[in-house]
């Protein structure tokens, strides 16, 4: 056991040094004129010269990288070229909004789509088929437009939460609560709709199979064939689609955050990666990474957990 | 607060409660605390990158400075320039030396006194320090101080825009004890009327500022809070705006509809031109493009009314020449100087031997697309084929100087008419990048510069020039949708798409 998690934090170690490579790579291109977008318009050569050497431009790309690499390593991640602000500065204040709007969204959704998804698969009939309906139509709607009709409806027209956010410092509970709770439930209708149809197959897949109808025929409960059993064969499949669905759901909070304003890693991101701001950009890449391969590793466990078979291979 | 998992999910039973029972009681801006109290919050386009006053731009990056520092002069709403800190100014006989008088009954938040040496200091500050605005004092060769309230500005050369630009960035005074420090990027440090809340302010999210006390002025401090509320989104702002969270804001002619459907007020503007830059007048790229004809066809290509109702909804004026209506430098015959007339620009064309065979190529804009669009539709009817290219990049600005660009369709500031002319005129402007001119262009220009008060007139010729030679084929001036909600009264002011914040009052 220790052995998987020690192999699997190494392989990520090397993931997240192949991303750096190829970020760092990928923004040393477009940071062509970073120094005169920086001083403007009407900067001379001189000033554009200034900007540079202060930032270190002018020296090959290498020598950036490892000056990036040996800095990080330290836990300096530097700090924006744009606004000076250190980077884990700006990561801590904005991955708390995130991480609380993701998660939340995530164990709502992990609830809901098992009910809905074990409700469609066991009842059938025409609980099945209004689930179907509802999961291509949740689908079809992106979570953006979901977000808009949620503001005007109970925001502007009926004032029940505020249409940006309210959190600020000294903001009590209430302001994270009224001003997460749209963006989570427009968050999270995809990602309900989509799982509900996984769990749903991956339930009825396993009802299918010879054990469950041994498990019958020895007079054992529905019910208890349903928990112990079903649920816990059919859950892998429900696992990897709930952790994809946390994976893109890192970007699809980009777009949400947007939209109400809230001071989340999205605004940070997109502000970051148009300017090419490179340390910012490199601090969000590599903590998204980092989330990206924790999660994995967590999804592993428990599918290993959950399921014997899994652990062997 | 920072929420820990366990407050997260306490949280998150809270809201899914909240949201069952539909208890959750209006936001706070519905009901904003003491009624008695008078706070303005502005939903704003972007954060500040530093609060040094070295830093400031023009327009939105330029209003949310005027809270914490005063500026040596003050631009009133119809461009005229009054005193603030300065209480008088004068320039000598050859417009080489600007002496300005200073008030002597100010002190900067953190204490220190506002004189000769502290305004010295700050623009000694301003010339080094490598702001986006640091062409403001390119002609000043430096300052001295003459006794404790009056400094004398020598240059290098006249500038007709200086008085203009200290009451822009490079008047904005700054204490200077904190001037050069690390602090003053996250909190500014002036003699303004307001003084910033540290703790209430978070990047990219909010800045507070609350009003200071034994402010000179309480003309210039009309509220007792000021909150700018970051939202880079549009419809962000829109539904902030219409919800009453905020009290103003920057919209577009689109979701300008959505808040006039919320009653919400307009004050609007013109600041901006949009149209085409023919950048290479010499055709050392484009051969086409050398000939005036060819240019002039151009310009006779487009609907401009058209376009502008189809792509801006109407929300500007059509126009031929690129100088504001407000800069001094606009001629009322060249507004309409190049007519939609499709079949003039065909004979242009066949005068200039260019029948068939011109090809323009653009850079694609990201936000004016159906504009290429359209404008490739009008040029293809008089023969003309143009090639949107690849989008242009965050390279953009080196791309343009590189000369990477023939021809280009970008929205552009119309300033006062020095500032025009060096953005798009002059051999040293950036959209002018293959550096056209001729001498007898060159002779106008100088009469400009050195033109003193008659500057403005002059600049005429600069713009009659450009336009005859068609220089650019501009389309429109384009209006800023400015909303105020009818809590407070709003004053637009010249050339700025967001007011100066002295513009804000509350409603009676």
């Amino acid at each position: 056991m220790i052995t998987f998690i020690l192999k699997r934090l190494g392989s990520g170690i090397v993931v997240l040094f192949a991303v750096s490579i190829l970020v760092f790579s990928l923004l040393y291109v477009s940071s062509g004129s970073i120094a005169r977008n920086i001083v403007g318009d009407q900067a001379t050569p001189e000033q554009v010269a200034l900007k540079e050497t202060e930032l270190g431009l002018d020296q090959p790309i290498l020598t950036r990288y490892l000056d990036w690499v040996v800095n990080a390593l330290q836990g300096d991640l530097g700090a924006s070229w744009f606004t000076s602000e250190p980077v884990a500065d700006a990561l801590a204040t904005r991955i708390p909004v995130t991480m609380t709007m993701v998660v939340a969204a995530m164990l709502l959704i992990s609830i809901i789509a098992t009910l809905i998804g074990v409700a469609a698969a066991v009842k059938r009939g025409w609980v099945d088929r209004t689930v179907q309906v509802g999961a291509i139509i949740g689908d079809s709607i992106p979570g953006f437009v979901i977000g808009i009709i949620l503001v005007t409806i109970l925001a502007i027209q009926m004032g029940l939460f505020p249409a940006t956010s309210t959190i600020s410092p000294g903001a009590g509970a209430d302001a994270w609560v009224l001003s997460l709770t749209l963006p989570v439930i427009a968050l999270l209708i995809n990602g309900v709709t989509g799982g509900a149809q996984q769990i749903r197959s991956a339930v009825i897949k396993q009802l299918e199979r010879d054990y469950v109808r041994t498990l019958r025929s020895r007079g054992i409960q529905e019910r208890e064939i349903l928990f112990k059993h079903v649920l816990r064969s059919a859950a892998p499949a429900g696992l990897t689609v709930l952790s994809l669905q946390l994976i893109g759901m890192l970007g699809g909070v980009v777009i949400i955050e947007q939209i109400f304003a809230l001071p989340g890693m999205g605004p940070l991101a997109v502000a970051a990666t148009g300017q090419s701001d490179q340390p910012v950009v490199m601090g969000v890449v590599m903590y998204t990474v980092a989330v990206v391969i924790f999660v994995n590793l967590i999804v592993d466990l428990l599918n290993g957990w959950l399921n014997p078979k899994v652990r062997a291979s | 607060m920072k929420l820990g998992p366990k407050a997260a999910a306490a949280a998150l039973i809270t809201s899914a409660a909240l949201a069952l029972t539909a208890c959750g009681g209006a936001p706070g801006a519905n009901n904003p605390g003491a009624p008695k109290t008078t706070t303005l919050t502005l939903g704003a386009v972007r954060d500040m990158t530093s609060w040094d006053p070295a830093q400031a731009h023009v327009g939105h990056v330029l209003q949310p400075y005027q809270a914490a520092y005063d500026s040596l002069l003050l631009r009133e709403p119809d461009g005229k320039l009054s005193p603030m800190l300065a209480t008088a100014w004068k320039y000598n006989d050859a417009d080489t030396q600007l002496t300005v008088d200073l008030r002597t009954d100010v002190t900067f938040s953190d204490g220190a006194k506002f004189d000769a040496e502290a305004a010295k200091a700050n623009l000694d500050h301003f010339k080094k320090a490598n702001g986006p605005q640091m062409a403001q004092l390119t002609a000043v060769s430096d300052v001295k101080v003459v006794d404790a309230d009056t400094i004398e500005l020598n240059l290098a050369t006249p500038d007709p825009s200086l008085e203009f630009y200290l009451s822009q960035a490079a008047g904005l005074m700054g204490s200077p004890k904190a001037l050069g420090t690390e602090s003053i990027k996250t909190e500014p440090v002036g003699s303004g009327p307001y003084v910033m809340d540290k703790a209430a302010t978070v990047k990219d999210s909010q800045s507070v500022f609350t009003a200071r006390k034994d402010y000179w002025n309480k003309d210039n401090q009309k509220f007792e809070k000021l909150t700018l509320k970051i939202l880079t989104d549009p419809t962000a702002r829109t539904n902030a705006l219409v919800s009453g969270q905020v009290d103003a804001t920057l919209l577009d002619p689109k979701t300008g509809k959505q808040a006039e459907g919320a009653k919400m007020k307009l004050v609007t503007n013109q600041v901006d031109w949009q149209g085409l830059l023919l950048l290479d007048r010499d055709g050392a790229k484009n051969a086409p493009l050398k000939d005036v004809k060819v240019r002039q066809a151009i310009n006779h290509a487009f609907d401009r009314k058209t376009i502008l109702d189809q792509v801006l909804l109407g929300q500007g004026s059509p126009t031929s020449q690129p100088f504001g209506k407000e800069s001094g430098a606009w001629v009322e015959e060249l507004e309409n100087k190049y007519p939609y007339d499709p079949a003039k620009a065909k004979a242009l064309l066949k005068e200039a031997g260019y029948e068939t065979g011109v090809t323009l190529e653009v850079p694609s804009v990201p936000g004016f697309e159906t504009q290429l669009a359209v404008l490739k539709q009008q040029l293809s009817d008089v023969g003309i084929t143009l090639n949107v290219g690849a989008a242009i990049t965050n390279t953009f600005t080196s791309d343009v100087a590189a000369q990477k660009f023939t021809t280009m369709y970008f929205s552009l500031f119309q300033g006062e008419p020095w500032v025009a002319i060096n953005q798009i005129v002059s051999t040293k402007a950036l959209y002018n990048p293959f550096k056209n001119t001729t001498p007898e262009l060159q002779a106008k220009i100088h009469a400009v510069q050195s033109g003193g008060e008659k500057a403005d007139e002059l600049a005429k010729e600069v713009n009659r020039y450009v336009v005859e030679q068609a220089w650019f084929a501009p389309l429109f001036r384009v209006n800023q949708m400015y909303y105020h909600n009818d809590k407070v009264t709003v004053t637009p002011q010249i050339q700025q798409a967001v007011p100066s914040i002295y513009n804000y009052s509350p409603a009676k």
